[in-house]
């Protein structure tokens, strides 16, 4: 038989040069590490390491997360005032927008619960924050508190449901909330001459400025702060105690019940404390334009909502600002287009769900996943089963020797396979041990020096003097038993060693 | 019917008759089990033997014993006795270490701790998960932490200290590199920058975990209902020189801290200097503090003392040339050498029981274990005494080779053969290693103790890697036909002798080793050499004998130490400069490199070992002689010696021994006997190998053989030595109707009578008739 003809074998060069920030820093230096107050939390997720191939010294940044932040966030904040009037608006309703996102991030990502009430909820606290305002004469500094107040109540009544009723059916159920939040304020008599309307609302622009530049200014910084609130109850709600006993439950539900982590009372909290959060949105929202309509409530705006979290992807804050970056951008930035506008976010929309796995902040991991599933298989494609190390595995090998073993391993067992007769194995079967000839004896040899994984054992069945054998396979890890490799059972010890040699043939053929 | 476990252990080993000894047993799946006091007589279970024979012995053990089940706390570490919880909160304080940490990383490892895991209250210097030095402090609502910012190095060498002020909450951490040119695995050449030194203000201030957490070195204390307070957070690696103050050190003071290690000035709340305490013969488990109040700590587990310092420099390569070399004290997270448990029975042995290898059998319907123990005559009365090896059963105790050792199936030759029981016994990973076993970070096993449940020394154990008895079982073989062949014997132990020398030799007048006498301390090589000075004679009868220095501590000879180097057939090798018992103060080692080659003493030494056959052994021409001839009655001239038995179904085999006049034979020794025909899985030992060349196998090299040899000593003292494991094993072959006895009955006939021995005529030149 004429050796199997193996493809030529291609070696790339391999080795980068450094390709982020890294910063060099000396370990004689006293490193003061500052933290967010009232947390355990550093400002920076820095990570020190010394370089595997220089064995420099290197610090480097493990969560860049937060450099985003700052450059996205403190980029809009510096750039906006030099923005035309009708662009500081688009800022504002962007930072609005991303607020409501952010909270109800909260809800389905953290809490797990699908709920499209979000606009009703901001909705109808908006409406009883106006109506405090304009009937009640409740002063605007106080507006928003009475919107907490009523999400905190809405909030409750929307969670009732939520752990008795199934993902889908909840969904709808919270989607008719909406219209009949909306059939209801339009049928109150009172708002009826203004079309359901609430109008001439107080707020924290004075009334002189309204449109003015300074008020568009004032409206975009309020509603800066009002996002970076926002983003702060996501933080508290999500990474502190409550987010990650949620996690945790996520990760095994059945174990943390088993602990008691009473996993659906914090789903509900969850729910209820971002339900409040949205009803001072609410509010927000209501002194921003100094009026509320019915359009709230519409299911377009609704749409256009969920089409801003698919698209910067569920469960993850910077998701939900930068899916509602887009969104507004199109949609309130290209006001020119009409209503091509909404196809291009329903294209956008569609583009995404269809080629990313978790919306835009999903693409990265994905785009890692995807190089490392080439990666093995144009690895798989270019090495054989135990075959020598590519240069670029070789990169991921900390002993070296080991890559040298590989190597020789496989000319060894080239060699050795052509040992292997029909004669060879009569002469094992014959006389498992003692002294051999000399090309049984030098595979054998190879045989036991194998590495622990996987090598063979045998295992007495039963009392000695009455005994059959199987064969085994230790774990190589300790501790950790020997498992059975299949049930055959040999009478003679003699026999049970010549199942093994003949398993470690075939092995060593099969490579 | 949940699973039945029973596991136990025996204190002391070795009893006379009319002592008394304690059994410690934990019962699982069951409250009592079935005891009975048996003598064993035979545990090879092999067809072509009589299998296993034990006797039933009245005696006043209960016939039910009630059991639970008992825990074991495995790793070392060390208690500090703070009676006045001067370690509790501190206030402002530093606490600083030099350590090498041979395992960072994967699992907490708590170097220095005041630290209750349970409640998470106190402080602890430690690693973390990622392998980062770490200083956590907590009361009991938050833990927080202070970590280094790189990993340690594994097996490198630092001073690391962390200091905390209780007012600001600032912590400051300090790690600084101390490697040199000898005391680390890596060198200066390496240009790691190792230092790190961090500063933050923490949340939490440390509360006192109170007098049950005691101040730690190497763990931290944990707490569940069903085992009580144990100590979990094991450290592996090596702690020198500690200590803590109570105040915050200034950096500086904390750098020159980390350059001399000597006790800093201020108000030093304990400085322990791990040097202290060092003698000629050696060190024991206390670590001596140096400071103001004396709050030593003991050493649980054995922590391994004798070990090179941070300041390790190369030139004095032990401990009594320089004790301030050598404050690295090592700690593994799977030592055990006293598994504390408590005694479920307290008995006095009959003072008429007979000597001979005991076993206190417990049964339940789906469980058995057999505790074996020595009982030595309480005035000896009979003319010969087998030395069990008990120094060996220790050296061997619970080994795992068959599952951790990679070479094992290569020097064994075959395939491991493992029993269900072996398998459970294995997972429980619980009950500590043999001194052919590594540690969980790589590093060889010093210590053995019988202070456990021991899995090899139960009578019909086999020992996986090899699929035979090996060691206590395989000895038995021996007593089954001194049993059968009605000789009056009695039993003494390795211990015995160690502990009284030749006095223990000394009532008998011949004295039979067991099939492996290969760990020996010099007390016992002594006491042999003065009994065959003193006209006693010896039958050496076994393989790979008086191998390893070994030593006993005074006063605890449950625990007995090795360390490997060199040369031999070693299962691990020592570190540069810690070849030294820490229980005795000397070379550990082959006695061969200390002037003491087994041939020396017996006229065979270790030549070659291999567990696939063994072979006979054939008469060589000095058997013909009239001074020995007598002990080959019955045995034609080429009739061959023992081509059956046992051990692989030979009498020369397994671990083998051969003459060797370079190496210290007696001059005047006859080579009586000799094997021929071992396969090349007999290579010959490292310890004769100098240059590497091929064929020193058992088919092209000669030197790989066993031999008898017979000299003579003063005072009609004589030696007979039968260099094989196998040649014990072959005894009980067809009921004991086989040559091998037949020669043994010859010599014992002759050895066991007062006087000159047959053939001692014999010294004349021959005349060359012929
Ligand atoms: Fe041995």
């Amino acid at each position: 038989m004429a050796p199997q003809q193996q493809p030529e074998k291609r070696f790339y060069e391999v080795g980068r040069r450094r390709h982020e920030i890294t910063l060099m820093p000396d370990g004689t230096e006293v490193w003061r590490r500052g933290r967010v107050p009232l947390t355990k939390r550093h400002w920076l997720a820095w990570r020190g390491v010394s370089n595997p191939k220089s064995l420099r010294r290197e610090r480097r940044l493990l969560d860049k997360r937060p450099l985003w932040w700052t450059i996205g966030l403190g980029g809009l904040l510096v750039a906006t005032p030099f923005l035309s009037d009708q662009a500081i608006n688009i800022a504002a309703i962007f930072c609005i927008f991303s607020a409501i996102n952010v909270i109800w991030t909260l809800i389905i990502g953290t809490a797990g619960i699908f709920s499209l009430a979000t606009m009703a909820v901001v909705g109808m606290s908006g409406y009883a924050a106006a109506a405090a305002n304009v009937y009640l004469g409740v002063p605007w500094p106080l507006m928003m508190p009475v919107g907490a107040l009523v999400g905190l109540v809405l909030g409750g009544f929307l969670a009732l449901p939520s752990t008795r009723l199934d993902g889908l059916y909840y969904a709808l159920l919270t989607l008719g909330v909406a219209e009949i939040c909306r059939v209801f304020v339009s049928q109150i008599k009172a708002l009826a001459p203004a079309n359901g309307s609430i109008n001439q609302v107080d707020s924290f622009i004075p009334a002189d400025w309204l449109l003015q530049r300074p008020g568009l200014l004032l409206g975009f910084f309020a509603a800066f702060a009002l996002l970076l609130a926002a983003l702060l109850v996501f933080r508290l709600i999500n990474s502190e105690r409550l987010g990650l006993l949620l996690q945790a439950a996520r990760e095994d539900e059945a174990f943390s019940e088993a602990t008691g982590i009473d996993y659906r009372r914090a789903r509900l909290w969850v729910f209820v404390l971002s339900s409040g959060a949205l009803g001072a949105i609410g509010a927000f929202y209501v002194m921003f334009y100094r009026s509320i309509s019915l359009a709230v409530f519409s299911l377009d705006q609704l749409l256009l909502l969920f089409a801003m979290i698919v698209i910067g992807g569920l469960g993850r804050s910077e998701g939900a600002v930068i899916g509602t970056a887009i969104v507004v951008l199109i949609d309130k930035g290209m006001l020119d287009l009409g209503p091509l506008r909404i196809i291009i976010v329903t294209a956008v929309m569609i583009g995404v769900a269809l080629t990313a796995h978790n919306g835009l902040t999903g693409v990265r991991a994905q785009f890692r996943n995807f190089r490392n599933r080439k990666k093995s298989e144009r690895r798989a494609a270019r090495t054989e089963k135990g075959g020598e190390v590519m240069p670029e595995e070789a990169t991921e090998i900390a002993d070296k020797q080991q890559v040298y073993y590989r190597l020789f391993d496989k000319r060894i067992r080239d060699r050795l396979k052509a040992q292997i007769t029909p004669e060879l194995i009569a002469e094992h079967k014959a006389k498992p041990l003692g002294q051999h000839s000399d090309a049984l004896d030098r595979v054998l040899n190879y045989f036991r020096r194998g590495e622990m994984p996987d090598k063979y054992a045998i295992l007495r069945v039963g009392e000695y003097t009455s005994s059959t054998y199987k064969v085994l396979a230790f774990s190589g890890r300790p501790g950790h038993p020997p498992r059975v490799v299949d049930d055959k059972l040999y009478a003679t010890m003699d026999e049970a060693y010549h199942a093994v040699f003949l398993l470690r043939v075939n092995d060593l053929l099969a490579s | 019917m949940a699973t039945q476990r029973i596991y136990g252990y025996a204190d002391p080993w070795s009893i006379k008759a009319g002592e008394q000894l304690s059994f410690m047993v934990s019962g699982e799946g069951l409250g009592a089990v079935d005891a009975q006091l048996v003598r064993l007589i035979h545990g090879d279970e092999n067809p072509d033997g009589p299998g296993f024979v034990e006797q039933e012995v009245a005696s006043e053990i209960p016939a039910q014993l009630a059991v639970r089940r008992q825990f074991t706390q495995v790793g070392a570490f060390a208690v500090a006795n703070d009676p006045d919880q001067r370690l509790a909160a501190p206030g402002d304080f530093t606490i600083y270490a030099f350590v090498c940490s041979t395992k960072p990383g994967i699992t907490r490892q708590a170097m220095l701790s005041k630290w209750d895991i349970t409640a998470g209250k106190g402080y602890a210097l430690g690693i973390s998960p990622e392998g980062r030095l770490e200083f956590w402090i907590g009361d009991g609502e938050m833990i927080d932490h202070v970590a280094a910012e790189i990993p340690l190095v594994p097996k490198a060498w630092y001073f690391v200290a962390a200091s905390f002020n209780a007012a600001t909450r600032e912590a400051r951490l300090t790690q600084i590199g101390v490697v040199n040119r000898y005391n680390s695995l890596i060198g200066p050449v390496v240009p790691f920058d190792y230092g790190s030194r961090v500063v933050e203000t923490l949340r939490v201030a440390p509360a006192d975990p109170g007098v049950a957490t005691p101040f730690l070195w190497a763990g931290a204390s944990e707490e569940n209902d069903r085992r009580g307070r144990f100590v979990g957070m094991l450290y592996s690696g090596k702690i020198d020189r500690a200590g803590i103050v109570g105040e915050v050190l200034a950096p500086d003071v904390i750098e020159a801290l980390a350059r001399s290690g000597s006790m800093p000035a201020g108000a030093v709340i304990a400085h322990w200097d791990t040097t202290a305490g060092y003698t000629d013969s050696g060190i024991g488990d206390t670590i001596v503090d140096v400071g103001p109040h004396g709050l030593h700590a003991e050493g649980i587990n054995r922590p391994v003392r004798g070990m090179t310092g941070w300041n390790w420099k190369g030139r004095a390569d032990s401990f009594r040339l320089d004790p301030a070399q050598y404050g690295g004290i090592v700690f593994h997270d799977d030592a055990l050498t006293d598994c504390r448990w408590q005694p479920n029975l307290t008995v006095t042995m009959p003072a008429e029981l007979r000597s001979g290898v005991y076993a206190l059998r417990l049964r339940s319907a789906g469980a058995e274990e057999y505790i074996p123990f020595f009982v030595r005559a309480a005035r000896p009365k009979a003319p010969l005494a087998v030395l069990m090896s008990t120094f060996t059963y220790l050296a061997y105790a619970n080994e795992h080779l068959a599952y951790d050792a990679l070479i094992a199936q290569a020097i064994t030759a075959h395939t491991p053969i493992l029993t269900e029981a072996d398998i459970a016994f294995n997972k429980l990973q619980e009950f500590g290693l043999s001194t052919y076993d590594h540690h969980s970070d790589g590093s060889g096993c010093c210590y053995s103790s019988w202070r456990r449940p021991i899995l090899n020394i139960r009578p019909k154990h086999r020992m996986s890697s090899m699929g035979m008895p090996w060691a206590l079982p395989a000895d038995l073989s021996l007593i089954w036909w001194l049993e059968h062949s009605g000789l009056d014997y009695e039993i003494l132990t390795d211990h015995d002798l160690h502990a009284e020398g030749v006095d223990a030799l000394r009532p008998y007048r011949t004295v039979i080793n067991c099939t492996h006498p290969e760990y020996y301390s010099e007390n016992m090589l002594d006491a042999t050499e003065d009994y065959l000075c003193a006209g006693g004679r010896v039958i050496y009868a076994g393989g790979n004998g008086y191998y390893w220095v070994s030593g006993l501590r005074d006063g605890e000879p449950h625990c007995m130490e090795v360390r490997k180097l060199d040369a031999g057939s070693r299962a691990w090798q020592a570190d540069p400069g810690e070849g030294y018992l820490a229980c005795t103060g000397e070379r550990s080692g082959l006695w061969r490199s200390r002037g003491r080659a087994p041939q020396k003493i017996v006229g065979v030494g270790f030549t070659a070992e291999g567990m696939d056959e063994s072979q006979p052994f054939e008469r060589m021409p000095d058997s013909f002689h009239r001074r020995v001839a007598w002990m080959f009655d019955g045995i034609g001239p080429q009739e061959l010696i023992g081509d059956f038995g046992l051990g692989l179904g030979g009498a020369a085999g397994i671990e083998i021994d051969r003459y060797d006049l370079a190496l210290g034979t007696p001059p005047h020794a006859l080579l009586l006997a000799s094997s021929h025909g071992h396969s090349d899985n007999y290579p010959l030992v490292s310890e004769e190998v100098t240059y590497a060349f091929p064929g020193r196998g058992g088919t092209q090299d000669p030197q790989v053989r066993a031999d008898i040899t017979y000299f003579t000593t003063a005072n009609y003292g004589a030696c007979l030595s039968i260099g094989s494991i196998a040649w014990s094993q072959a005894l009980p072959y067809k009921n004991g109707d086989n040559n091998v006895g037949r020669f043994m009955r010859n010599v014992l006939d002759a050895f066991l009578k007062p006087g000159a021995l047959p053939g001692s005529e014999f010294v004349g030149d021959e005349k060359l008739w012929r």
